[in-house]
């Protein structure tokens, strides 16, 4: 009984409505001011370099087609086929002396619940001076012995537990928790997404170590229907038994946002893992040293690496949807290697904070 | 019984015996009991025990049906026990089934608060586990988690719902173990906010399939013609009726009061409302007043209050206002004034005929036709302590629905007309809605039509090739720039929005049609009861600049209208005059506005306006020849009848299909198209039209009786307020004919040669099957 309009007037209204509603506005260079406090803002000279830049690649890679400038391969999965990438390079992983964080742990008594920098200043007057020693204390005795029991247990997540809840997340002890696992555990994980929040997300990056080197898996889309099948092949990287995932921010964006796009496949969720969040650790100890404590600005200051051709971050949904608006894969080259050199960055500054931290002789 | 003797004095007063045109009396009844099919758990027994209260019969039958797995739908008055007649089922599973969940919709805050402290006072009392708690915007994020978790009574509305649905995945101990949502005044869900929020329940719906849930339904309206048909609309699911109410209530009189009775008033509608309020109060009756903007209830309190006066400072006193900017604690510090007797009298907008929480009173006076007989019903019913006497007042405008009622008061009292209209075919909403489901699982044709209808598969592709959606192997997956929650605005249909700035505040934002009408250069414009004049009105960044001020005059804008027909989905013939249903495209040109004070015209102004096209539903029908002859012979005009035909249906719609006169739009020609035809339209002011001519059209010979009734008894010359002349007209109501309008809507009610008494014709049994 009702009738369509037959014109496409309804896609194209929804269209309009849509385009208006970037998730990044756009400021006038240097209005430090407003930039700081819109949630997400990108300066105009840097907004119309990367708008040139895409009509460049997308001139460069005019009828080229996705193959002759990707190498990788096609997998596949239950969940359908998808794109992997694969690049490697060296990579050092500092040997990291465990027991340096055990002794740290042993040592604080305000791992004990009850026990606050108070109490301990008094314990330690009547010679309290480690968990053990608590063990003969009339009041702490059983709490004591909970808490030795995870620190010798080796188990990090539990670590992690005792010493964020006591103190804070970005507390030394929660990432020593890093000296328990082998380099070989680690995931690095960083996503690239169409959007903040409940949209596809269109690349996968994921750092592993492998002798001496790391190993960046790239699960790129295609096209949308991909996203299913990138999902399960990430999953299965992050899913191992001693897995520990590492990220920058993962624990506000990246984690949740992979669960809830899990969730819309109805896939189910996969066991919990520890999970070092780099961002919280790198604003201890670097806060108010530097302009921002964005990853970019991380690796620019402490790892000396400059990017070049770089598209940001707040534009890859452009940047992507002029890939599957025009079928021209040049939009995707510096997405991906935005999204790598993520992951290889990543991976630098939680060695050097570990190194820093937890270094060996 | 001081209601006795303020009766005694409207019959003695000569001033009010003559305004009085009509009192009907429901003599008191005592209450009506009921039974359970299943006794309730002896901790839900105590509770009914311990608080005295013994069931009616439409509570044990609501709690009979919901038991038996029914979706029921309740729609007895106010204050008869609705809340209790859903607490009851929903804490008898909270008992039996450890994990079960409910949600609890309310459309406003204070109503959520009010359910909130029921719910904790009953399962404080019984013991049983419910955990409730308000999830909306105002919930801390800190407490999110835990009432996502172990709420098992959460309250909320359904913007937030809206919102929250992309965030599933957090909700998925909620949603998998959903057995009850209760919409309470689920009215207030109808036209276009309605039909958003049907999408919204759906959305709901089809998350809760997925997580394995099939939730109940319980829902409480006010007095609906179409209740069942409405609560399907609304939720997608078939519902039983509970409309027998079994509550007591003492003797109530409901008065028709008309200050036009002899077709002219001597007096402002205000002043005599201000009279019959100090009358009441002075015979120590407590008294509701509702009035129909916040400007007039001041008045009607001051001038009350000065009459007052000269009997005593102290009954001056016991009058007060009842403002919506009034801070909580305000507010109940007048509902407790009133609740211990200080207060006689309390002065209030028909906006806050929800939020208020006085209890029941000796008198209500309506002044003014609040738009709705449902309202109008929800505002007297806040007359009647239990046991004692109790009296309304309908108090008339000198509108055609407002004197329509007057003259026929067994339409005001009969059973009830207005249907409650749902659209769930706008291809504008669907396709809104269509994009958040995509958003929160893949949309797949073949599971979810059910929920979206066959628009579907119109619509996805459209949407794919404006690439918000893709299609992918595991159905179409949502891939716009923005949140599509985000997009989808709850209270409209989709267009290009204008946004007004007061000295770079932004103070609203509105349609481009609402922008032309009510905010185009020069415009005096209202928000929140506030003043504005329109100083600037970009057209290219869609940007409106106001000011504040304050003048003592207002801006009508004028406008022509252009309709052509796209397609006849429906055709009819009532009474020899073929009527037509289908798709129109309007164009509406707005001219200039005029500058009034009053009903005086001080100056006129032009406007240079793009035109606005838009397409809609519409009905038309082509009135026979023999009348605009017989009009033209008596030396009528058959143009200015055409006009006054099309303000008196559009005048009377509402009566029949719950909508406001500015819902509906028409125009009427003498020589339409290329044959010439004389015609009438009336269509849907919005994009896609929104069912309220579709459901017109179903009803027309009932609306063409009561069209040509309001006419042929109105007293007036040539045409008034009354009856013909239109608050909305863009043409200043020119030219029209009332006695050509007469015989037009004759012929339209009764045919051709037919006594003026005839019968009403077929149709009739279409609303009660309804």
């Amino acid at each position: 009984m009702s009738v369509i309009p037959a014109s496409s007037r309804i896609g194209a209204l929804w269209q309009q409505r849509m385009q208006s509603m970037r998730e990044y506005s756009v400021v006038r260079d240097g209005n430090a001011f407003e930039a700081g406090f819109s949630h997400s803002v990108i300066f105009s000279s840097e907004y119309d370099r990367a708008r040139m830049y895409l009509d460049t690649l997308l001139d460069r890679h005019e009828g080229l087609a996705f193959e002759t400038i990707f190498r990788g391969k096609e997998i596949v999965n239950e969940g359908g086929t998808c794109f992997a990438l694969e690049s490697r390079q060296g990579y050092s992983f500092p040997s990291l002396d465990s027991d340096q964080l055990k002794a740290r742990l042993l040592g604080d008594l305000t791992l004990v619940h009850g026990i606050g920098p108070a109490i301990r200043k008094r314990l330690n007057a009547r010679g309290y001076h480690s968990i053990p020693d608590l063990l003969e204390h009339p009041c702490f005795r059983q709490q004591a012995k909970t808490v030795l029991s995870s620190i010798c247990g080796g188990d990090s997540s539990a670590i992690m537990d005792l010493a964020g809840s006591r103190h804070s997340r970005s507390h030394p002890s929660v990432l020593g928790a890093a000296t328990l696992h082998e380099p070989e555990d680690f995931v690095f994980l960083d996503i690239e997404t169409l959007g903040l929040f409940s949209r596809p997300i269109i690349l996968f990056g994921i750092g592993v170590v492998e002798c001496g080197h790391l190993i960046v898996h790239q699960y790129l889309l295609r096209d949308i229907a991909e996203e299913q099948a990138a999902l399960i092949a990430t999953m299965d990287l992050v899913s191992g038994d001693r897995s520990a995932l590492v990220t920058f921010n993962g624990k506000s964006f990246d984690f949740p946002y992979l669960m809830d796009r899990l969730a819309y496949y109805g896939l189910g969720y996969p066991a919990t893992i520890p999970h070092f969040d780099v961002l919280h650790f790198s604003r201890r100890r670097w806060k108010g040293q530097f302009p921002s404590l964005r990853l970019a600005v991380l690796e620019r200051e402490v790892l000396n690496v400059s990017r070049e051709d770089d598209v940001p971050g707040q534009m890859v949904p452009e940047f992507y949807e002029s890939y599957l608006r025009s079928g021209n894969p040049g939009p995707l080259v510096p997405i991906v290697e935005h999204n790598r050199q993520d992951v290889v960055s990543l991976a630098l500054l939680f060695s050097f904070l570990l190194e820093e931290a937890y270094g060996g002789c | 019984m001081a209601v006795a003797d303020l009766l005694r004095l409207l019959d003695t007063n000569p001033v009010f015996r003559a305004r009085c045109v009509h009192r009907q009396v429901y003599e008191s009844e005592s209450p009506r009991y009921g039974c359970l099919d299943a006794p309730l758990s002896p901790s839900l027994a105590s509770y009914l025990d311990q608080c005295g209260i013994r069931l009616y019969s439409h509570q044990c039958e609501t709690i009979n049906h919901a038991r038996a797995g029914k979706n029921v739908i309740l729609t007895t008055a106010t204050a008869s026990g609705k809340t209790l007649a859903f607490n009851l089922p929903v804490f008898c599973h909270l008992e039996q089934d450890p994990d079960a969940r409910a949600l609890y919709l309310y459309p406003t805050k204070a109503l959520a608060n009010d359910q909130l402290l029921s719910l904790e006072q009953m399962a404080q009392y019984t013991g049983i586990t419910a955990k409730s708690a308000i999830y909306d915007g105002d919930t801390p994020q800190s407490k999110r988690a835990a009432i996502r978790e172990h709420s098992r009574v959460i309250i909320s509305n359904p913007h937030e719902v809206h919102y929250v649905l992309s965030w599933h995945a957090k909700w998925q101990p909620f949603l998998s173990n959903l057995d009850y949502i209760v919409i309470d005044e689920a009215h207030r869900y109808r036209g276009v906010f309605g039909s958003h929020i049907a999408f919204v329940i759906r959305r709901l719906l089809r998350l809760c399939r997925h997580y394995g849930a099939s939730p109940q339904f319980i829902l409480s309206t006010a007095t609906l013609a179409n209740p069942v048909e409405f609560a399907h609309a609304l939720t997608g699911q078939d519902f039983v009726l509970v409309d027998t109410d079994g509550a007591p209530h003492g003797r109530r009189n409901f008065v028709l009061f008309n200050p036009f009775y002899d077709g002219i008033s001597e007096r402002s509608v205000h002043q005599e409302t201000k009279d019959l309020l100090v009358s009441c109060v002075k015979e120590n009756l407590q008294t509701l007043c509702f009035t129909g903007s916040r400007k007039m209830a001041e008045l009607v309190t001051v001038w009350s209050r000065d009459d007052a006066r000269r009997i005593s400072q102290k009954l001056a006193d016991a009058i007060s206002v009842y403002r919506a900017g009034y801070l909580p604690e305000e507010r109940r510090e007048i509902e407790q004034q009133l609740k211990e007797g200080r207060l006689r009298g309390v002065v209030s907008t028909n906006a806050l005929e929800l939020g208020i929480d006085v209890g029941s009173l000796d008198a209500v006076i309506i002044s003014g036709y609040p738009g709705t007989m449902m309202s109008t019903r929800q505002q007297a019913g806040r007359a009647g302590r239990k046991g004692g006497e109790s009296l309304a007042f309908l108090i008339a405008q000198a509108d055609p629905l407002d004197q329509y009622f007057m003259h026929h008061p067994d339409q005001f009292f009969s059973r009830p007309h207005e249907l409650a209209i749902i659209d769930t075919t706008n291809a504008y909403i669907v396709s809104g809605h269509l994009l958040c489901t995509a958003a929160e699982l893949p949309l797949r044709e073949d599971r979810d039509s059910a929920f979206f209808g066959e628009n579907l598969s119109c619509l996805l592709p459209d949407l794919g090739a404006a690439g918000l959606l893709r299609k992918t192997i595991r159905g179409w997956v949502y891939v716009g720039r923005g949140r599509a929650a985000d997009a989808v605005r709850l209270d409209g249909i989709p267009g290009e929005s204008f946004r007004v700035m007061c000295h770079g505040r932004l103070l609203e934002t509105m349609d481009r049609g609402q922008a032309y009408r009510e905010a185009h250069k020069g415009a005096i414009m209202l928000h929140q009861g506030e003043t504005y004049v329109v100083s600037e009105m970009d057209l290219d960044t869609h940007t409106i600049r106001v000011t504040e001020t304050d003048v003592d005059y207002y801006t009508q804008p004028q406008k022509e209208i252009d309709i052509s027909i796209i397609g006849t989905l429906e055709t009819r013939t009532v009474n020899n005059t073929p009527c037509f249903f289908g798709e129109v495209e309007v164009t509406e040109q707005y001219t200039g506005y005029k500058i009034k004070r009053g009903d005086t015209i001080i100056g006129l102004e032009p406007l240079t306006l793009p035109p606005l096209t838009f397409r809609t539903k519409a009905f038309w029908f082509i009135p026979q020849e023999s009348v605009e002859q017989t009009i033209t012979e008596s030396g009528g005009d058959p143009g200015g009848g055409l006009h006054g035909v099309e303000h008196a249906v559009i005048a009377l719609m509402p009566l029949y299909v719950m909508c406001d006169r500015w819902d509906i739009g028409g125009l009427s020609s003498p020589s339409f198209g290329e044959k010439g035809e004389p015609v009438v339209f009336v269509y849907d002011g919005y994009e896609g039209g929104i069912g309220l001519a579709e459901k017109a059209f179903g009803l027309l010979p009932e609306l063409f009786t009561a069209a040509h009734e309001l006419v042929r008894d109105c007293r007036c010359e040539s045409g008034c307020p009354s009856c013909i002349f239109s608050p909305k007209c863009g043409n200043d109501n020119q030219p029209l004919d009332k006695d050509a309008a007469v015989l037009i809507l004759r012929e339209l009610s009764h045919g051709p040669g037919e006594a003026d008494n005839a019968p009403i014709a077929a149709g009739k049994s279409e609303v009660q099957a309804a």
